[in-house]
């Protein structure tokens, strides 16, 4: 196994996509930080004056000290985590494009080990993703935050822990899709424009008609985000905790401030997301396992 | 754990996909020591079964095994068997030597390997650039690189002369000779027989996916015999003189003549004459390996050309020792085949025959279409009265 992880390494190594898809990464995940934290730095004009009253006397603080540096940490680690899918998707879909499944299967003892090398190694890569996005939106958000206003130093090691996590979970997420569709355009295609247009629409239409607040917590991008961005909700008492007098209305305006609306908690939105990465990476594995390579 | 015979067997192997049987109850083996040519037309299953006993199609039916396991129980399989499969399996934008290094680190070798493999198939100096802006001829030496990786003791190679020129394709052919000295396997599919005539010791041939002869080229060589064919005044005439003189290998054919095997050209003119039958011409023929081979897989297509009989060739003698049955379904050549028995319009005695016959080693480099082919096989052939 150490031989085949090793081989996987050097495969992602000797290519370019490992690097320049960092660039984006970064760039994403800091822009968006950055532009989250100049946004929502002065809270009180973001949310409207009386919301912010209601929250900040219910969380018996004030509006000076809302860790609003978690929204923008929320927010840039979200957009980055986009790369991660993308990169995932290239571990096998990009193996069956280029056509080098057949030697890497002809140089592993069983496609057990292939596969499973590929997602120790996919792992590690989705937690190398995660470190350098969560450096990234903490650079975009130390930037425009006010000190006053930044997480605390655990808030911030808790935000490093689930960027990683929800990396990782991107990563294996995009190798499931890759795997079952075994096409790196149609899956980056499908899944950009799933998680960055469609699922957004979906998720604001339903709640502007019919209420739906919850819609966001249990879908893929709503979930993935959710591990992240309901660290800031719930720092704001919109999630995983309820503040008593806080209308459903604003708690779903502040998950959407942090990036993560209908979240219920970030452990849940971890689960669930857990959830749909097997649902793809387990149906992929069982078509790999048998496909014939011809 | 495998036996470390370098043993290759099939057995009742068979593939479906879909509606398609790619491969039907296919059984032979191959042994070490020797190049053994897996000989087919294009779409006989060669692929298809080669894939199968690498482990990347799972058989239908039946089992594919090296040393005595199949694939995915070899262990560290590349240490076993290294294979060349129709050029894939590179990544455009790797290096040559970037794409045997993740290879290496898979099969546990050490890095040097990747220098030695490189230099063994002249490919050193083109080592760091990009496999991408690789010729065919690179790409096919490449693919030997790879499957060389883990000095196996098993090399399977699925048409590498694709893309080969004339010296490629000679150093391809000492190179795997050498290797089946060594004791090794070696298990190398051609759709063209000539091509790898001067390689092979052993053949597998197969048509639709079955067997039709599994033995030493040397045998089916000798299994051709030669045959006369007689033009005549009156053919079914001479049919029964001939029978009624021993002479019991006869079939009259389409064109009117009549084929003759195991007679000489004096006997019959004897026959003919007792008989009072006019003869106009005879001729010679002596059936050569790549007719042989023609007669064995032409199954495979069904639409004759108008006029051409159903049925084994006329004065085809049965099976050569090894065959393993009559090609079932034979339907006739393929299209763009001459019939083998109907002389080209406007033919010529040719002169080539005669230095054909006496050069048989002469190794052929050029890939002749199949329809050239077929008429290069008609002049050989030396069709024109003699009488």
């Amino acid at each position: 196994m150490g031989n085949l992880i090793k081989a996987e390494f050097r495969k992602t190594l000797t290519l370019k996509a490992w690097w320049a898809l960092m660039i984006p990464a970064v760039v994403f995940a800091f822009a968006f930080a950055l532009f989250w934290g100049m946004v929502t730095n002065d809270f009180s004009d973001f949310l409207g004056r009386s919301d912010t009253r209601e929250l900040t006397e219910a969380l018996g603080i004030s509006t000076g000290e809302l860790p609003v540096g978690l929204l923008a940490l929320g927010h840039g680690i979200n957009i980055g985590t986009m790369i991660p899918i993308i990169f995932g998707v290239f571990a096998l879909a990009g193996e069956y494009t280029k056509k080098t499944i057949t030697t890497t299967f002809l140089t592993a003892p069983n496609r057990v080990s292939a596969l499973s090398a590929k997602m120790i190694t996919y792992i590690a890569w989705g937690a190398i993703y995660g470190v350098i996005i969560v450096a990234a939106a903490s650079l975009g958000t130390v930037i425009t935050v006010d000190s006053q206003r930044l997480p605390t130093a655990g808030q911030w090691l808790g935000v490093l822990g689930a960027g990683v996590l929800a990396t990782i979970l991107a990563t294996l997420f995009g190798i499931g899709v890759g795997a079952v569709w075994r096409s790196v355009v149609g899956s980056i295609i499908t899944l950009t424009i799933w998680m960055l247009v469609v699922e957004n629409v979906l998720v604001f239409v339903m709640f502007g008609a019919a209420d739906i607040t919850w819609l966001g917590g249990v879908l893929p991008n709503g979930t993935v985000n959710g591990i992240v961005g309901a660290i800031g909700a719930e720092a704001f008492g919109a999630a995983g905790v309820k503040v008593p007098g806080l209308q459903d209305e604003t708690a779903w305006a502040l998950q959407y401030a942090a990036g993560a609306p209908g979240a219920f908690s970030w452990w849940a939105s971890a689960l669930i997301f857990f959830g749909w990465t097997m649902i793809f990476f387990l149906a992929g594995w069982a078509v790999n396992q048998k496909k014939d390579i011809t | 754990m495998h036996d470390g015979s370098g043993r290759i067997a099939v057995q009742n192997l068979s593939k479906q996909f879909g509606a398609v049987n790619a491969v039907q109850n296919l059984s032979f083996t191959v042994e070490p020591g020797s190049v053994t040519g897996f000989l087919g037309p294009n779409g006989a299953g060669k692929t298809t079964t080669l894939r199968m006993l690498l482990g990347l199609v799972t058989p239908t039916n039946g089992t594919a095994t090296i040393n005595g396991r199949p694939h995915d129980q070899l262990g560290n399989p590349a240490r076993v068997v290294g294979s060349v499969l129709e050029n894939e399996g590179f990544h455009p934008g790797r290096t040559a030597r970037n794409h045997l290094r993740v290879y290496s680190a898979a099969i546990g070798m050490p890095d040097q390997r990747v220098d030695e493999v490189l230099g063994l198939v002249g490919l050193s100096s083109a080592a760091d650039r990009k496999a991408g802006g690789f010729s065919l001829g690179m790409r096919q030496r490449l693919a030997l690189a790879t499957a060389l990786l883990g000095n196996p003791q098993v090399l399977v190679l699925d048409e590498p002369t694709n893309g080969l020129d004339p010296e490629g394709i000679l150093w391809l052919r000492n190179f795997l000779r050498a290797y089946a000295r060594e004791g090794r396997t070696v298990l190398v599919s051609s759709h063209l027989l000539n091509e790898v005539e001067q390689t092979i010791d052993q053949v597998v041939i197969i048509s639709q996916g079955m067997t039709r002869y599994n033995g030493s080229l040397d045998q089916l060589r000798k299994s051709n015999q030669s045959r006369v064919l007689v033009q005549s005044a009156d053919a079914s005439g001479l049919v029964s003189a001939l029978q009624e003189a021993g002479i019991t290998q006869v079939s009259p054919m389409p064109d009117g003549r009549v084929a003759v095997s195991g007679a000489t050209v004096q006997q019959i003119g004897d026959v003919s004459a007792k008989a009072s039958i006019a003869v106009y011409g005879m001729q010679e023929e002596t059936a050569d390996l790549e007719r042989m081979f023609f007669q064995l897989t032409q199954g495979q297509y069904a639409a004759p050309p108008p006029g051409f009989q159903q049925g084994p060739p006329p004065g085809y003698q049965g099976p050569p020792p090894g065959y393993q049955g009559p090609p079932p379904g034979y339907q006739g050549p393929p299209p763009g085949y001459a019939p083998q028995n109907t002389p080209p319009p406007g033919f010529a005695p040719p002169q080539q025959f005669q230095q054909q016959g006496q050069q048989p080693q002469q190794p052929q480099y050029q890939q002749a279409p199949p329809q050239q082919q077929a008429q290069q096989q008609g002049q050989n052939e030396g069709w024109g009265g003699q009488g």
